[in-house]
């Protein structure tokens, strides 16, 4: 008998700090609706872990500034990258925006896009930032980056450097591009790549592989490894980890290797030297100053929501390094990429992406093979 | 007919045949930790989280002691004693022996994640790591030689000890009293209980050989074929060889002309994409070697099964 009024009392229990939990985060919701009070807050949800020393560090990092700053707080939920992390992406999701307690739910990659999207239309109330993904929902504000720009720079300065007279260099005219996936997101990469390439040396061929995922660092180094039997001497590796495989294998082969999404010529530093010295400098995809960007917009009135904002060389979205092994480029190269860049942020260059389906991104790649 | 003379003309080079017996080796020292598991009749399926947390061990150890014996020394150990704790679920506390594999492995995804994090404060690669890597080997007189020299010599360390390891898996389950009792409990743990064999200190023993073996697998991909730990970096080589055990029917020396099969169409696929071919067709390669293999053999024991008939 005991046993069952126990219970009874444990479940009313429940229920109650169920209902408490609702009280709670309804009325701070409405509370910090109003605008006026205090720093706004934000939860940060990672579909994958911290410490990639790139994509989700980089967004992290943008928000500790606007924390230090006194402009949010936020608080960060790491979920893993695997398969079977998968269902805790959309449950974590679900659960935050029910709680109703943050002022404004931040996510990002194509992988969340869907889960968001039903999430949104679930809880209109509720504000949404998605970074390098679209969501078309009027309580979301996506953050997208012209990885094709970005794409565009790089391969120019790949192709001046493989028709240069630099160190390390081979007769060869033939540049390497190692991807994750065959995806929109890494063809943005390599569409402007192949062009910037193609325009600032015709004759340049591309050799573009992908290993399929973004971990697999062995077979991004067996991929980087056929690529300098191919005569690649500059390699350009987007695919997350695995790009770090190609990394080694420039290292070992004596090539250039240019890094993706944040400074890898600094992170390769810390305990390897060899894999530093072989990185020439790195293109950038600057997730943090996108939020960064979007919250000063959201500050300042701003902000459209339902609306996508793609950010590009001018607004600090994508760029590249300019310290380090980039000061090794000859003057020429550099002054390439000054006169590009401008161009390509005005229009004057127009570069084209994967993201329009009606372009043959397939076609494209398959013309500069060497 | 192009693109084929274009495919012999990659297969026929001393890169590609080199590059065969680097990607065989992490998949042919896990297929042979599943042989060994395999024959005491315990199934080891969490390999791939043995390579894993020892893939990292590796690491944080030579990075520690900045010896890569050291750091390979500590892989060996902390591999037999993971695959130990699958025995000592399984065997001791009767789970099923299935799961506690599947546990081992999200140990391996996860867990190196956690434990990276506290060695260095790294979370997806080990970038704080001055970590070492095994020695390549150039072998006298045989790196003389010409294409042979080239294919065979200047392999790292663990490659060599790979294929050395094929040999003494298969002395100690065919010339030792150690592999009569495995095989034994294996194939008959009651006939082996009733001449006095303790299933289960044989069981816990060949977990502990297959361990240290996945053990070497997971310390070549950080140690050798890489020179850091990556998060997810076996990439399912556990799993593949699974496969290729099971396609070697638990022999050694089958397991390894499997292992090289699968290491063939792995180094077969890396190059196909260079020629144009999709990369989702190209990923297909190694599976369907075993499809086809496996179709092969089960035509050839039917033959011959027929013919006994007859």
């Amino acid at each position: 008998m005991k046993k069952k009024y126990l219970s009874i009392l444990l479940a009313a229990l429940m229920v109650l700090t169920l209902m408490a939990g609702c009280g709670g985060g309804n009325g701070a919701n409405s509370g910090s609706n109003g605008g006026e009070g205090g720093p706004l807050k934000v939860a940060n949800i990672v579909n994958g872990n911290l410490g990639d020393k790139s994509f989700f560090d980089s967004c992290e990092a943008g928000l500790k500034k606007l924390q230090d700053e006194g402009l949010i707080t936020y608080k960060t939920f790491e979920l893993g990258a695997t398969d079977a992390d998968q269902p805790k992406w959309v449950s974590t999701l679900d659960e935050l925006s029910a709680d109703g307690e943050y002022d404004l739910i931040v996510c990002g990659t194509y992988q969340m896009d869907a889960y968001l999207n039903d999430c949104a239309a679930k809880y209109p109330d509720q504000k949404y930032f998605i970074y390098d993904a679209e969501v078309a929902q009027p309580n979301v504000a996506s953050i997208t980056f012209k990885q094709n720009d970005l794409g565009y720079l790089v391969g120019t300065a790949a192709a001046l450097m493989t028709s240069s007279d630099m160190e390390k260099i081979n007769p060869e005219k033939v540049i390497g591009f190692v991807g994750g996936e065959d995806g929109p997101v890494i063809n943005d990469f390599l569409v402007g790549f192949i062009q910037g390439a193609q325009a600032a040396d015709p004759e340049v061929k591309i050799d573009s592989q992908y290993v399929g995922n973004f971990y697999d660092t062995g077979r991004g180094k067996e991929i980087a490894n056929v690529m300098v039997n191919n005569k690649c001497d500059v390699i350009w590796g987007v695919a997350g980890g695995a790009g770090n495989g190609a990394a080694e294998a420039a290292a070992e082969h004596g090539i250039w290797f240019i890094g993706v999404d944040s400074d890898q010529e600094a992170t390769f530093s810390a305990s390897q030297p060899q894999m530093a010295a072989a990185t020439i400098f790195s293109g950038l995809k600057n997730c943090g100053d996108g939020i960064i960007y979007m919250v000063d917009q959201l500050n300042a009135g701003t902000i459209q929501w339902g609306k996508t904002t793609q950010l590009g060389i001018a607004e600090g979205g994508v760029g590249l390094t300019s310290g380090g092994n980039f000061q090794k480029l000859p003057d020429n190269i550099k002054k390439a990429l000054d006169e590009v860049a401008p161009k390509v942020t005005s229009g004057e260059i127009k570069v084209d992406t994967a993201f329009d389906e009606s372009f043959d991104v397939k076609g494209l790649r398959d013309s500069v093979r060497p | 007919m192009k693109m084929l003379t274009d495919i012999f003309g990659i297969i026929f080079t001393e890169a590609f045949a080199f590059s065969i017996f680097r990607i065989t080796t992490p998949i042919l020292f896990a297929a042979l930790a599943a042989v060994v598991a395999d024959r005491a009749g315990v199934t080891n399926i969490g390999l791939e989280g043995i390579m894993m947390i020892s893939a990292l061990t590796g690491v944080i150890f030579s990075a520690w002691t900045q010896s890569a014996w050291i750091g390979l020394l500590c892989a060996i150990l902390l591999g037999m004693a993971t695959a130990l704790m699958i025995g000592f679920f399984a065997l001791k506390l009767k789970t099923d022996i299935i799961l506690a594999g599947i546990a081992v492995n999200m140990l391996g995804s996860g867990g190196t994640v956690f434990f990276m994090y506290l060695a260095s404060g790294d979370r997806g690669y080990s970038a704080n790591l001055a970590s070492k890597v095994m020695p390549t080997v150039n072998i006298p007189g045989l790196q003389s030689i010409p294409v042979l020299g080239g294919i065979l010599s200047g392999h790292n360390i663990l490659t060599y000890l790979a294929f050395a390891a094929v040999l003494l898996v298969w002395v100690l389950l065919y010339k030792t009293p150690m592999g009569l009792q495995i095989r034994a409990v294996g194939e008959s743990p009651n006939a082996a209980d009733s001449v006095g064999v303790s299933v289960n200190r044989i069981k816990y023993i060949a977990l502990g050989i297959s361990g240290a073996l996945a053990g070497l697998g997971g310390a070549f991909m950080s140690m050798g074929y890489m020179s850091s730990f990556n998060t997810g970096m076996t990439a399912g080589r556990g799993f593949i060889a699974l496969a290729a055990e099971a396609m070697g029917r638990g022999e050694p020396i089958g397991t390894m002309l499997t292992s090289l099969l699968f290491g063939f169409a792995d180094a077969l696929a890396n190059n196909m994409q260079s020629l144009g071919l999709p990369q989702e067709l190209v990923a297909m390669t190694p599976y369907v070697f075993t499809i086809v293999g496996l179709a092969a053999y089960a035509a050839s024991t039917l033959k011959k099964n027929r013919k006994k008939l007859e």
